[in-house]
């Protein structure tokens, strides 16, 4: 016994391989979804040979991001809220040849962050960027966010919520990002192997994740602390493309899709400037 | 430093600023168009990618200093530039640059405000924004100012320098007199510029310490960039030395004491002021940036007149230099600060710096033009009365 | 195979014990140092290898390793 005790404490293998052990357990709630999507992140990583010294992680502020931050075992960079696509622009604009994976929020990328990931997707800036949806501002304690349902009641929002949501895969199709697609933290097979798309292909991967907030978004709006009851939620709420083509537009008002919406890979911001670069040395 | 323009030129300050950058061995630019800096960043467009280096002009003031941050954490030397309400939006990103110890410059061309005020005319507004502006406090700042053509080239590379140096954004405090003003620029053989490169660590990473805040005063320190192995953690929270938030009181005040200190007890090293006439003088002159040639002018016009009339000139405006200003303050009977705004600003560091030895007087206008002469040898006529 | 409840990560969300398709996994009396109430095995050799729980856990505080026979180790 006296020489078990003196072991290194257990972890899991990946957190070993990839994460900082004596940064766990993280910061997330009980329940929380944002675990299981970096579960997933690090099993794509690890199928596609990825490692923490060709690939950099940066995050913004918000529940989302606090958790990956000095999680990997890689460089991790964590910028001011909203600001993630800027920073990965110089960062990427630089250093080319890294890999970045982005991890924000709702808040993050959809409100203060909305200009930088309109034109990260624009620029097809070519990193993958995973947003938790869990439809609040988590860290500040349940205020209303740009992916809050209207009527719901938050702490900025306690007579009902006034505003419409907005729809971020339609936002980051519209601007011209090569990958979009939405799926549920549970759903794991999809999720990783749009995580590994996402890496693979050139430009930018935007992946958006619903997740159950049952200290925040399931307190405030659903009334519960049980994020069982919150995923339900989700999971009544949500659709499959395929099964959506099968149904009205009355049935399908207030469902959310979940799948792969965009798939074209082109070239993005770094590829032009690198084909730029090349033009003027041959001159 | 391969693409520097080794020449003589007949050029505007903007365009020295951005030469100045390329010898400094800058190689990413990001900015958003503002009068009176565009020009540094269309001529950086221009020169940038004929270099191999990168120039974006991002979606917004903020993107611009955040990417300039994220370049910094790559490798990079990096630069941005902007004028009045462009500068109080980066403000929130220079923060993240102050409190990572991250090295880059930002261009100030200040111009006549408050809010857009007049686009294309020179003030002297923005004095305390950029030491005290980025919220938080906790810490201190580095700014040059030049007042000709060519000392914003040399400054420029100067700016670039202390930020190696000092691990730190460094400010180009210029100005739109400065910025559009067309002189004779130099620029000498790339050999006889000095330069200073970013410092790598030389001990594995196991050993690498990425934040040395248990000494408040080292200087020269290495900054690794991403993808050298080194783990970099980089965040807008306080951190620990090795980056990793915390919440603990004796955390935050290492890493404010280390903040302000780094520079603030290195301050011998970063003095500098140009003097002139002061052996015997009974009144001073200060002035910085485009109010200092017209002061000089009317202090020599003082002398012509027999007035024993000295000027002392701020070039590195922050840290402020208390010591020369109280060394002029003890010998004189006062000191007039012309200032290119209303409310006093280098006054104010003037009057406290001269800890009462002399009076200190204001001649403060809202800018559009700079003071003439004339009237700064007038206000010291009637002064001296 | 080999399950393994890293006590110390749990945060008692009860995802491993609901998502379980051989329901292995049920709640026990045990509290771990930050108080959450941790589950465990009820039923080994009900586990088909799916790997869910592993993969479900949030705190990667179960590892389950594929392989000859069927332990547990706490």
């Amino acid at each position: 016994m006296t020489a078990m005790a003196k072991e290194t404490p257990l972890v899991h293998p990946l957190v070993n391989q990839y994460l900082r052990p004596e940064r766990m357990p993280h910061l997330a709630c009980p329940g929380c979804g944002i675990g299981q999507v970096v579960h997933c992140t690090l099993n794509a990583v690890a199928e596609l040979g990825l490692t923490p010294l060709n690939t950099v992680w940066v995050q913004g502020v918000g529940c989302s991001s606090r958790l990956s931050y000095a999680l990997w075992k890689g460089d991790s960079i964590d910028a001011h809220h909203g600001r993630i696509f800027a920073v990965a622009t110089g960062l990427k604009m630089c250093r080319p040849e890294l890999n970045y994976i982005l991890f924000t929020g709702d808040g993050d990328c959809a409100s203060i962050g909305g200009n930088h990931f309109i034109h990260a997707c624009r620029r097809n800036l070519d990193v993958v960027a995973i947003m938790f949806n869990n439809g609040i501002y988590g860290m500040t304690g349940g205020q209303v966010a740009p992916t809050t349902p209207l009527g719901a009641s938050t702490t900025t929002t306690p007579h009902g919520n006034f505003e419409a949501p907005f729809d971020l895969c339609k936002v980051a199709e519209a601007a011209g990002a090569s990958y979009v697609a939405r799926w549920r933290a549970i759903d794991f097979k999809p999720l990783t192997h749009s995580i590994k798309k996402g890496i693979r292909i050139k430009g930018l991967a935007f992946i958006e994740v619903l997740l159950p907030c049952a200290t925040n978004f399931g307190r405030y709006v659903l009334k519960t602390g049980d994020p069982g009851k919150v995923q339900k939620w989700i999971n009544d709420r949500v659709v499959t493309l395929k099964k959506a083509e099968s149904m009205s537009p009355e049935e399908l008002k207030d469902k959310v899709l979940i799948g792969e919406f965009v798939e074209r890979e082109r070239p993005g911001v770094v590829e032009s400037y690198q084909s730029l670069l090349k033009r003027l040395k041959e001159v | 430093m391969k693409g520097t323009k080794t020449g003589t030129f007949f050029v505007q300050g903007d365009e020295a600023i951005a030469e100045g950058a390329i010898a400094a061995g800058c190689r990413y630019f990001a900015g958003y168009p503002i009068t009176p800096a565009q020009e540094i960043a269309e001529i950086l467009a221009q020169r940038m990618p004929e270099i191999g280096g990168v120039c974006m002009q991002m979606e917004d003031e903020l993107a611009s200093i955040h990417s300039v941050g994220g370049a910094s954490c790559a490798g990079f030397k990096a630069m941005t530039a902007s004028s009045g309400p462009g500068i109080s939006l980066k403000l929130e990103g220079l923060g993240w640059g102050i409190k990572n110890e991250l090295p880059y410059v930002v261009v100030d061309i200040q111009r006549a405000g408050p809010s857009n005020g007049v686009a294309t005319s020179v003030a002297q507004g923005d004095f305390y924004t950029v030491r005290y502006g980025s919220a938080g406090g906790n810490h201190a700042l580095i700014a040059l100012s030049p007042k000709s053509v060519q000392e914003a080239f040399d400054l420029t590379i100067e700016c670039f320098n202390l930020a190696e140096i000092f691990r730190c954004p460094v400010f180009l405090l210029c100005d739109e007199t400065v910025g559009h003003t067309r002189e004779k620029l130099v620029i000498p053989d790339p050999s006889k510029i000095k330069i200073v490169e970013r410092k790598k660590p030389a001990v594995p990473p196991e050993q690498f310490v990425l934040y040395p805040l248990d000494d408040d005063s080292v200087i020269n320190y290495p900054f690794p960039s991403v993808g050298e192995g080194y783990s970099i953690c980089v965040s807008p929270y306080t951190h620990t030395s090795k980056g990793y938030p915390s919440t603990e009181k004796v955390d935050q005040d290492k890493m404010a004491r280390r903040l302000t200190n780094k520079i603030m007890k290195n301050v011998d090293k970063l003095t500098r002021v140009e003097k002139k006439y002061l052996e015997d003088a009974e009144v001073a002159v200060i002035a910085y940036g485009a109010s200092a040639r017209p002061a000089l002018a009317a202090v020599e016009k003082a002398r012509g007149n027999g007035m024993k009339v000295g000027f002392l000139r701020p070039i590195i405006v922050w840290p402020f230099p208390d010591e020369e200003i109280y060394s002029v303050a003890e010998r004189v009977n006062f000191i007039l600060v012309p200032e290119l705004n209303t409310d006093g600003q280098m006054v104010r560091e003037v009057a406290r710096a001269a800890k009462g030895k002399a009076e200190v007087y204001h001649l403060g206008s809202g800018g559009v033009e700079t003071h003439l002469p004339d009237e700064i040898w007038g206000e010291i006529r009637r002064l001296k009365k | 195979m080999e399950i393994t409840i890293i006590k110390e990560y749990c945060k008692g969300c009860g995802y491993c014990i609901e998502y379980c398709p051989k329901k292995v996994y049920g709640k026990s009396k045990i509290m771990n140092k930050k108080g959450y109430l941790v589950p465990e095995v009820i039923d080994l050799e009900k586990c088909s290898e799916c790997g869910l729980c592993d993969l479900y856990c949030p705190e990667f505080a179960i590892i389950l390793e594929k392989g000859e026979g069927k332990h547990e180790r706490n």
